[in-house]
C-alpha cells in the first residue's frame, strides 16, 4: 500500500548549460552569458545566464534576435559532452537520496522521496541536505519543489528558483494552485491556454471550479486530465506512470540546421549519413537497437514534414539507419531548399540473441568494425572516425535539452 | 489446350451458361492470387474469356497470375472482368444449378440463376495486364506430391523481411536424378533432396521460387489429382501447369546464399527422441519462455534431454525426455519457435538432434532409413543464452 501520500521532489538545475560553463571558466560569474553560438551565427539560444535573461534573452531564440537585445553578452559554444557529464553527477547526487528516481531532461529530474523520512528527516531537512551534497559534488545550484504530486512539485520548483526550496504541505495544494495562470500548468501551450481562455478560464482556480463532465465534453481526454490537475493530481499522458517506471529513452534523434538552406543533394545526403552515424552512436552506447527510423524534413519556408519507417529486425548499425534514412529522403525530398534535416530512432528493443547462419549478411562484420570506432571515439574524440559520406558534413553538435539518452532514464547494463 | 486457346473476341456481347459447382470450384482456386490491398483497381478484378465450350479465369498481382479454366456452355464468345471478391462471396450463397453470365454495356456483367438476378460492376477487358505465354522448350515435368511434400517441409523457413531480397524464395535445384528444396532467413535453413527421380534437365537447374508462389503451388496440389506438374521458365518468369491450371510467377533475381557452407559436419554429439514427445515439451515449456525472444534452453544430460525456460514475468518450467545419451553433457539455447516450425512440418517420429557446441549449428533430421526417399535436415543456429 502506498503511503497516506506522497512525497515528490522536481529537482531543476539552475542555469544548467551556463552554470556548467562556469565551473570551466570562472571568469563567466555573474555576468550575461549566452550559450549556443557566436552571435552572427544562425541557430538558436541553449541556454542563458540569469544576467543575460534580464535583457529578454530565452532559450530557443535566435542567436541574432539575442545578440540585439544583450549585446554585452558572452556568447560560448555549447559543450554537449560536458553536461552529459554533470548530467551523469546529478543523477548520482540524487541517487543517494532515492533510487526511484527519473531524469526527465539533462537537467530536471523527479525523485520519489515518499518513506524516506527516517533516514532523511522531514521534507526540507531533505532539500538541504541534497542543496549541500549537489552544491558538494558538481559545484551547481538547483531549485527543488516538493508536493504530493509530480504537478505540484514541478510548479513549485519553478517558483523557487534561483537556488530555493519550496514544499507545499499535503493537503494545502489547490489552495497553492488556485491563483496561479493555467499556463503553468505542464501540458498548457499556447494553444490550450488560448481554447480554455475562450472558455473564460484564466487562473488555476477557473480550471478547478468546472465540472469535470463538462471539461471532457469541451476537451476530451485532455479536459479530464486538466481536472486533475488543477486540483494537484498527475493525471493524464506519463503523468499517469510512476517515477521511474519508464526505464530507457523512448527515442533518440539529432538534428542538424544548414547556416544557409541548401538544395544540393549530395551536402544533404552527407549530413544525413553524419546524422544517422551520431544517432547509432548514441544507440550503442545505450546498448539500444532500434526498430522505428525517422526523417525529418525543414524547408525554408518552416514547412516540416516527418517520414518514419519501421524495420523488421532493430539496428544500431550506421549504414543501416542511413540506407534506410536515405531511402525516405530520397522519396520525399523534391528538391526545395532545405533548413533542417533530422534522423530521429525508436521502438528500442535488446540486440537479438540469435546467432545467425555463417556468411548471411555483413552484419557481424559491421557490429566489431563499430565496436572498434566508437572505441577510438572514446579516445581521441567524436571526429575520429567516420562515413566518409559523412565527412562533408562536419558540424559541431548543437545543444539541446533532448531527453533521451540521459543517466537515470536507463542504466547501461 | 484449353488455357491457351481463348482467342476472346472483343466488342462482342459474351454470353454463357456455367455450372455453379464448377464455378465456385475455379473462383476458389483462384481466390489466393488476387490483390486484395491493391492500388490498381483491375487487379481486384478476374478476367472472364468464353470460347471453345470453355469459360477461362485469370487473377493476376503482377507478380503471380493463376489461370484456371471450367466446362461451360458458350453462346456468344468474348471476354469481360469481374470484381473478384464480390463475385466469389456472391456466386458461394446462390443454389446449386447452371448461372448464366451475360455482359451488358458498359462493362457490367449479369448474372442470373434460378430466381436471383444480378448486375455487377466490371471494367473494361483491355486494362487486364496481358500474361506471359507458356514456353514451348524446357518444360520439366516434376512428380506434383514429390513437390508439395518438399514445400512443405521447407516454406516456413522463408524470410519474410523484405530486405533480405534473395531469401524471400526457396531455392529449387534440379538435377538429371534429383530434386533439392532449400529455405532459409538467416537463422535456420530447412534442406530437403529425393534421389530416384528423372528430369528432363542437363547438368544443374537453380530456380528461386517466391514464397508466395511456392504456397500457391503447395495449395493447389492440395485437392488436385495431378500426377506430374509442367514447369518451365524465361528470362523472367516461372510456369507451374497443374493439370488445367497454369501459375505463373516472376522470377527473383539475385544470389541465394551459398547453403552447402552451413550444412554442418562435425556434430559430434546427438540424441533420437519422438518427435510428437519433443514437439509437446517444448510447447509446455515455450509457455514460460521470452514472449519476445522465445528462448528455451536445451540439456543433454546422462540418459536425458532437459528442456527448459523462464521469465521474469511468466515463472519457469522444465520437461525432461528420456533417451539414450552417454557423451559430455552441454546446454544450448534455441528460439522455440524455429524448433516447433521443424516438427510440425516433419512427420513426428523418430527425430535426430545433432550438436557441436553451444555456438554452432544445431541440426535436426528425421531418424527414418525410409522416409519416402526423402533426405530432410533442419539446420539451426543457437541463441547466447
Amino acid at each position: 500500500m502506498p503511503a497516506a501520500h506522497r512525497t515528490i521532489f522536481h529537482v531543476d538545475m539552475d542555469a544548467f548549460f551556463v552554470s556548467v560553463e562556469e565551473v570551466f571558466d570562472p571568469s563567466l560569474k555573474g555576468k550575461p552569458v549566452v550559450v549556443g553560438g557566436r552571435p552572427n551565427e544562425r541557430g538558436v539560444v541553449s541556454a542563458a545566464s540569469y544576467a543575460a535573461r534580464k535583457f529578454g534573452v530565452h532559450s530557443a531564440m535566435p542567436l541574432r534576435t539575442a545578440a540585439k537585445l544583450c549585446p554585452q553578452a558572452i556568447f560560448v559554444d555549447g559543450h554537449p559532452d560536458r553536461y552529459r557529464e554533470y548530467s551523469a553527477k546529478v543523477y548520482e547526487v540524487l541517487n543517494h537520496f532515492s533510487p526511484k528516481l527519473e531524469m526527465v531532461s539533462i537537467d530536471e529530474a523527479y525523485v520519489d522521496m515518499t518513506g524516506t523520512e527516517r533516514l532523511l528527516g522531514p521534507p526540507m531537512g531533505a532539500a538541504h541536505a541534497l542543496h549541500v551534497a549537489m552544491k558538494t559534488a558538481t559545484q551547481l545550484n538547483c531549485s527543488i519543489g516538493i508536493g504530493t504530486s509530480r504537478l505540484v512539485a514541478k510548479i513549485c520548483s519553478d517558483q523557487a528558483k534561483p537556488n530555493g526550496v519550496l514544499w507545499i504541505m499535503p493537503g494545502r495544494e489547490a489552495e497553492f494552485l488556485a491563483p496561479l495562470d493555467v499556463r503553468k500548468i505542464p501540458g498548457v501551450g499556447k494553444v490550450m491556454e488560448k481554447r480554455l481562455q475562450d472558455q473564460g478560464i484564466h487562473k488555476v482556480s477557473d480550471l478547478a471550479s468546472r465540472d469535470p463532465g463538462w471539461l471532457e465534453q469541451n476537451f476530451g481526454a485532455l479536459g479530464i486530465a486538466l481536472s486533475g490537475k488543477a486540483h494537484g493530481l498527475d493525471a493524464g499522458a506519463w503523468f499517469d506512470g510512476d517515477i521511474g517506471e519508464a526505464d530507457g529513452p523512448r527515442s533518440i534523434s539529432h538534428e542538424h540546421t544548414f547556416s544557409r538552406d541548401t538544395a544540393d543533394a549530395q551536402q544533404l545526403e552527407s549530413t544525413l549519413a553524419r546524422l544517422s552515424e551520431m544517432v547509432c552512436r548514441r544507440l550503442r552506447e545505450q546498448k539500444l537497437h532500434a526498430r522505428t527510423l525517422q526523417l525529418k524534413l525543414r524547408d525554408s519556408g518552416f514547412h516540416t514534414i516527418t517520414r518514419a519507417h519501421t524495420l523488421n529486425e532493430p539496428t544500431a548499425i550506421d549504414s543501416v539507419v542511413f540506407a534506410t534514412i536515405r531511402a525516405l529522403f530520397r522519396a520525399n525530398w523534391k528538391g526545395e531548399a532545405i533548413r533542417l534535416l533530422g534522423v530521429h530512432a525508436a521502438h528500442f528493443e535488446d540486440e537479438s540473441e540469435q546467432i545467425g547462419l555463417v556468411g548471411q549478411g555483413p552484419h557481424d562484420k559491421w557490429n566489431q568494425a563499430l565496436s572498434a570506432a566508437d572505441r577510438l571515439r572514446e579516445k581521441y574524440g567524436e571526429n575520429a572516425v567516420s562515413l566518409a559520406t559523412g565527412m562533408k558534413a562536419r558540424f559541431r553538435e548543437r545543444t539541446h535539452e533532448n531527453p533521451a539518452g540521459l543517466p537515470g532514464k536507463k542504466k547501461p547494463s | 489446350m484449353a488455357a491457351e486457346a481463348t482467342g476472346a473476341i472483343q466488342g462482342t456481347a459474351m454470353e454463357i451458361s456455367v455450372s455453379k459447382f464448377e464455378l465456385l470450384r475455379e473462383l476458389t482456386a483462384t481466390q489466393g492470387v488476387v490483390e486484395r490491398k491493391t492500388t490498381i483497381p483491375i487487379l481486384s478484378n478476374f478476367l472472364f474469356e468464353a470460347g471453345n465450350d470453355r469459360l477461362t479465369i485469370t487473377a493476376t498481382d503482377l507478380d503471380l497470375s493463376l489461370r484456371t479454366s471450367c466446362a461451360a456452355k458458350v453462346k456468344r464468345e468474348g471476354a469481360c472482368t469481374i470484381p473478384a471478391r464480390k463475385l466469389y462471396d456472391y456466386v458461394r450463397l446462390l443454389p446449386d444449378g447452371e448461372i448464366s453470365i451475360k455482359l451488358l454495356e458498359n462493362h457490367w456483367v449479369n448474372l442470373r440463376c434460378g430466381r436471383s438476378n444480378t448486375k455487377m460492376v466490371g471494367m473494361a477487358r483491355a486494362n487486364f495486364p496481358g500474361l506471359p505465354t507458356f514456353p514451348s522448350a524446357g518444360v520439366v515435368k516434376i512428380p506434383a506430391q514429390t513437390l508439395r511434400s518438399m514445400i512443405g517441409r521447407t516454406i516456413f523457413a522463408i524470410s519474410s523481411e523484405e530486405s533480405r531480397y534473395t531469401l524471400n524464395g526457396g531455392l529449387m535445384v534440379l538435377k538429371p536424378e534429383s530434386i533439392t528444396m532449400v529455405a532459409t532467413d538467416g537463422h535456420r535453413l530447412a534442406h530437403i533432396e529425393k534421389q530416384g527421380e528423372q528430369f528432363e534437365v542437363s547438368g544443374e537447374n537453380k530456380t528461386l521460387v517466391p514464397k508466395k508462389a511456392m504456397s500457391e503451388i503447395y495449395s493447389l496440389l492440395q485437392n488436385s489429382e495431378v500426377d506430374a506438374i509442367e514447369f518451365a521458365k524465361d528470362d523472367s518468369t516461372l510456369f507451374f501447369r497443374i493439370g488445367e491450371r497454369l501459375l505463373t510467377s516472376r522470377q527473383l533475381t539475385g544470389q541465394f546464399p551459398n547453403y552447402e557452407a552451413v550444412l554442418p559436419r562435425e556434430t559430434t554429439k546427438s540424441v533420437v527422441v519422438h518427435g510428437a514427445d519433443l514437439n509437446t515439451s517444448i510447447q509446455r515449456v515455450a509457455q514460460f519462455a521470452d514472449e519476445r525472444s522465445r528462448a528455451i534452453r536445451m540439456k543433454l544430460d546422462k540418459n536425458e534431454l532437459k528442456i527448459s525456460s523462464s521469465s521474469t514475468d511468466a515463472g519457469e518450467s522444465e520437461d525432461s525426455i528420456e533417451t539414450a545419451y552417454t557423451a559430455d553433457p552441454m546446454t544450448i539455447g534455441f528460439n522455440s519457435e524455429y524448433l516447433l516450425d521443424f516438427l510440425k512440418a516433419s512427420n513426428g517420429g523418430e527425430v535426430r538432434l545433432e550438436f557441436k557446441d553451444a555456438q554452432s549449428a544445431g541440426q535436426m533430421r528425421p531418424d527414418d532409413a525410409n522416409d519416402d526417399g526423402f533426405k530432410y535436415r533442419y539446420v539451426v543456429m543457437p541463441m547466447r543464452i
